[in-house]
């Protein structure tokens, strides 16, 4: 009923590796705690909303002044750690306070409702010296979680799956009822926390929730063995996944990341709210370019998505549209359970009807996903391939026989991702990277040949294994040229094989491109760095592309 | 103000060698003479025509290599002349027979700190604080993050960790000379009172500490062991080599641990790919160097084994004390 229960569910959940466990010890944990301190439980291990009360930067110049630690040596033990709320917790052991523990069993909804929001409106002075007092009266083996929620980083192992599967073992209930039940907006209350494990099952409650979203898997190549028909194919747009509700006539958009977006995209909102019936559609939201029927770079819906309420300007500036890909409900019917094709039929019958009302056009908002009929797998690789030209990733392929069932479930959905473009280019800086990889150097930056000088084109974190990891953290070590705080200049010397999905062009940067979702393919140990790429070969590839 | 090539001690292609004396300390290849400070074998070397240490790192380093060196002994204290350099041994209390090293060459105090922890453990002689004027010491742990528990604090979160599974083996992986006495020592004091099963490796040196007057629980060789079903619910110590590889297939239902000082830090923990951490260690925490550095009155100090340029810097700013480097 506190956060020392709380403190020790997380030590548990950190410690275990198996998924049953952890669905016990979740289990447990709810039948031995109150309402409300469960529901804050669930915000917490579902991190849907973690709300940053100071920055993990400020945490740690507070410790630094209060102790008279230097500023240097807490960066240095960051570099080690790696997360900012552990640093200071692991220092705080080190400031064996005599004051006498008064808070050792305080509750959490207490600690979130009340004590941490107060922070807020306490001035500056005051705030530092409050996280003071809570420090030094908190019980030790409470500072982790206490700093983490204060710095907004609370996560852990646990995924919102496991949470479902824990609530649905307590009250043996289905995992769907319940992982809608979870979707949406989590406002952590006794009441929430009643609707979740409310063993009466009543739709009407769930009424201004998304359905849990079916998600693709890569490609398997055992697809191609089966005949093209049976599949339905769509373009793989590069947008904002979303479910647009509509019921007893309030729309309601939802991103795949469970965050209602009305405020930010109110043209769409408006526009649906007119439309007779009520429904539930699953597409893509885009910055759309009307002219030539193509979606517009993922970077123009950036200056939509953090957005609440656009100006006119704003929104004649960057278009939107909805494509709407599976209806998954409609005038309260819910059809999930019927087969892929016939729902696309049932999709495209209401958007004719839709479409045929002129006084609220919806088409200049909205509009239903195209298809692609490829003759056989060669010509749906053909497709594949031409993707770049009109914007998109590659191919969605979607089984028509198919329901729509909930998460990554395999066989139902494909993505059919173009490849990636590539460049080899040479390691020139590297930084200590955090969390899981505190304390080795996994951040690296990349350069491209420019006449005999290497300009840093793109910097990448992923793709390496742990083995090469640790590999390459030796030679990084022992081949620095410089110290800047945590990053080292490097001796040019190893190559690597970077992929990308864009490539344009960038003022910002000094080698006047910029590439989206940089990663290292390969460790190109056969290469010396006079056979990387140089920044020549990155514009022709942009040609190519254009 | 002397050059680095009149200290007395200095450091000679990795690693510490007194040129006067003609000897090194922990060599790692082979020497005429060697001082050795601990038993471990990262301190140790084959092929060195002569070995100096305490009794006790004798009969733990035999133990482990054979009879076949030839190695002198000499008690806590006890001081020996070598071409005028007066040396001695005292307690570092990192295992059993650890020592720092002491020598004295006119009027001139330099102290080798070994590798050292101030915390309490039954199982080796407390630390013993001695004055120098200059004092190698290691660091491996030299960052104030660095901050360990009491070791029965430690041990009673194993005997939870251990009861609150009943239906699983429990498998410590830990160095088999020192942190494995160490551990069975504390764990025997706490409430867990199951069966404990030791490597060979570490079995035998249960056997050469208990020969040297340490009480050692008793445990069981699992080498012995046969029936899986059995191991339910108890204790298994294993050396780290183990972790890897094929050798945890003997076991069903097992729940891993590591014990060591880097289990402090989580993403160490994470990545280590043990079930769980124990944070204890077998050397000095940030507070431990610390009070080491300022009780020996040292003015003059060098760190090796760690990252020192931290630590370093810390003593240079906040405490005025000249650390200086070795040139390598």
């Amino acid at each position: 009923m506190s956060l020392k229960k709380f403190s020790e569910l997380f030590d548990d959940l950190d410690s275990i590796n198996s998924t049953n466990n952890k669905i016990e010890v979740l289990k447990n944990y709810f039948l031995s705690n109150d309402p409300i301190d469960n529901s804050w439980a669930i915000y917490l291990l579902t991190g849907k909303s973690n709300k940053r009360f100071i920055s993990g930067r400020y945490l740690k110049i507070l410790f630094s002044q209060i102790y008279e630690y230097p500023q240097w040596l807490i960066d240095t033990c960051y570099l080690k750690v790696g997360d900012s709320a552990e640093v200071v917790t692991l220092l705080l052991k080190n400031k064996n306070n005599s004051r006498k523990k008064k808070l050792s069993n305080i509750s959490l909804n207490k600690l979130l409702s009340e004590t941490i929001p107060a922070l807020s409106k306490l001035n500056e002075e005051e705030k530092n010296l409050e996280i003071q007092n809570l420090w030094e009266t908190l019980p030790e083996d409470n500072h982790l979680i206490f700093n983490k929620i204060l710095t907004g980083t609370f996560r852990v192992g646990v995924s919102i799956g496991l949470i479902t599967k824990s609530i649905s073992k307590l009250i043996n209930i289905e995992e769907e009822i319940i992982s809608h039940r979870l979707m949406g907006d989590f406002k952590p209350s006794i009441d929430s926390y009643e609707f979740l494990i409310n063993k009466n099952i009543n739709l009407q409650e769930l009424n201004s929730k998304p359905f849990p979203f079916l998600l693709a898997n890569t490609i398997e190549d055992k697809i191609f063995k089966n005949s093209i028909n049976d599949f339905q194919f769509e373009w793989k747009y590069d947008g904002i996944r979303m479910q647009l509700i509509k019921r007893s006539g309030n729309v309601s958009l939802w991103t795949r990341g469970q965050e209602l977006v009305n405020e930010s995209f109110p043209e769409l909102v408006e526009k649906m709210t007119h439309i007779k019936d009520d429904f539930v559609l699953d597409g893509e939201l885009l910055v759309w370019n009307f002219k030539e029927e193509i979606a517009f770079d993922f970077s123009l819906l950036q200056k939509r998505i953090n957005r609440k309420s656009p100006t006119r300007s704003i929104q004649i500036k960057y278009p939107i549209i909805f494509i709407a890909y599976d209806l998954l409900e409609i005038n309260g019917r819910d059809i999930r359970e019927i087969l892929l094709e016939n729902r696309r039929i049932e999709l495209e019958k209401y958007f004719s009807k839709w479409q045929l009302k002129t006084e609220n056009n919806i088409s200049d908002i909205c509009k239903i996903c195209d298809l692609i009929f490829p003759k056989d797998w060669p010509d749906a690789l053909t497709y594949k391939e031409k993707s770049r030209e009109n914007n998109t990733e590659g191919l969605i392929i979607k089984k028509k026989t198919s329901i729509y069932s909930s998460g990554r479930k395999k066989g139902i959905w494909w993505k059919y991702k173009v490849d990636p473009m590539q460049l080899d280019a040479v390691l020139i800086y590297a930084k200590g990277g955090s969390g899981r990889r505190a304390g080795l150097y996994t951040d690296y930056s990349f350069a491209l040949w420019k006449d005999k000088e290497l300009i840093k084109f793109a910097s990448a974190y992923s793709g390496l294994t742990n083995i090469e990891i640790k590999e390459l953290d030796k030679w990084i070590r022992k081949n620095t040229i410089e110290k800047f705080g945590p990053v080292r200049s490097l001796k040019p010397e190893m190559v690597f094989e970077i992929s990308f999905e864009k490539i344009q062009i960038s003022k910002r940067h000094k080698s006047g491109i910029a590439v989206r979702f940089p990663r290292i393919t390969k460790w190109r140990k056969d290469k010396k760095i006079n056979d990387a790429d140089s920044l020549e070969n990155a514009y022709e590839l942009m040609k190519k592309i254009s | 103000m002397r050059t680095k090539q009149e200290y007395l001690i200095r450091y000679k292609d990795g690693n510490l060698y007194c040129q006067l004396a003609d000897i090194w300390i922990d060599p790692s290849k082979p020497v005429k003479k060697a001082l050795i400070t601990h038993a471990h074998f990262d301190h140790f070397t084959f092929g060195c025509e002569e070995y100096i240490s305490t009794k006790e790192t004798a009969i733990l380093l035999k133990e482990r290599v054979g009879d076949n060196i030839k190695i002198k002994t000499f008690e806590y204290g006890e001081e020996f002349k070598i071409n005028g350099i007066n040396i001695s041994f005292y307690p570092s209390g990192h295992i059993l027979g650890s020592s720092q090293i002491r020598f004295i060459f006119a009027e001139e105090k330099w102290l080798i700190s070994g590798d050292f922890k101030l915390q309490k453990d039954q199982t080796c002689k407390q630390y013993e604080i001695v004055k120098t004027d200059y004092l190698i010491s290691e660091c491996t742990f030299g960052l104030p993050i660095f901050k360990w528990d009491e070791s029965n604090k430690i041990a009673n979160d194993i005997s939870k960790w251990i009861t609150n599974s009943p239906e699983k083996t429990s498998l410590i992986f830990c160095y088999s000379l020192g942190k494995a006495q160490r551990l069975l020592n504390e764990i025997s004091q706490t409430n867990f009172k199951g069966n404990i099963y030791t490597h060979g490796s570490i079995h035998k040196m249960n056997n050469s500490y208990r020969k040297l007057g340490i009480d050692i629980k008793d445990t069981i060789k699992i080498e012995n062991k046969k029936k899986i079903d059995e191991l339910k619910g108890s204790l298994i110590l294993l050396p780290p080599s183990l972790s890897k590889g094929s050798y945890l297939k003997n076991f069903k239902n097992i729940q891993t641990a590591f014990a060591s000082g880097w289990m402090s830090i989580r993403a160490l923990r994470k990545r280590s790919g043990y079930d769980k951490g124990f944070a204890i260690s077998d050397h000095a925490d940030w507070d431990g160097i610390l009070e080491v550095v300022k009780k020996s009155e040292a003015k003059n100090v060098f760190f090796h084994h760690g990252d020192s340029e931290a630590l370093s810097k810390y003593l240079v700013e906040k405490e005025s004390i000249n650390v200086l480097l070795f040139g390598k």
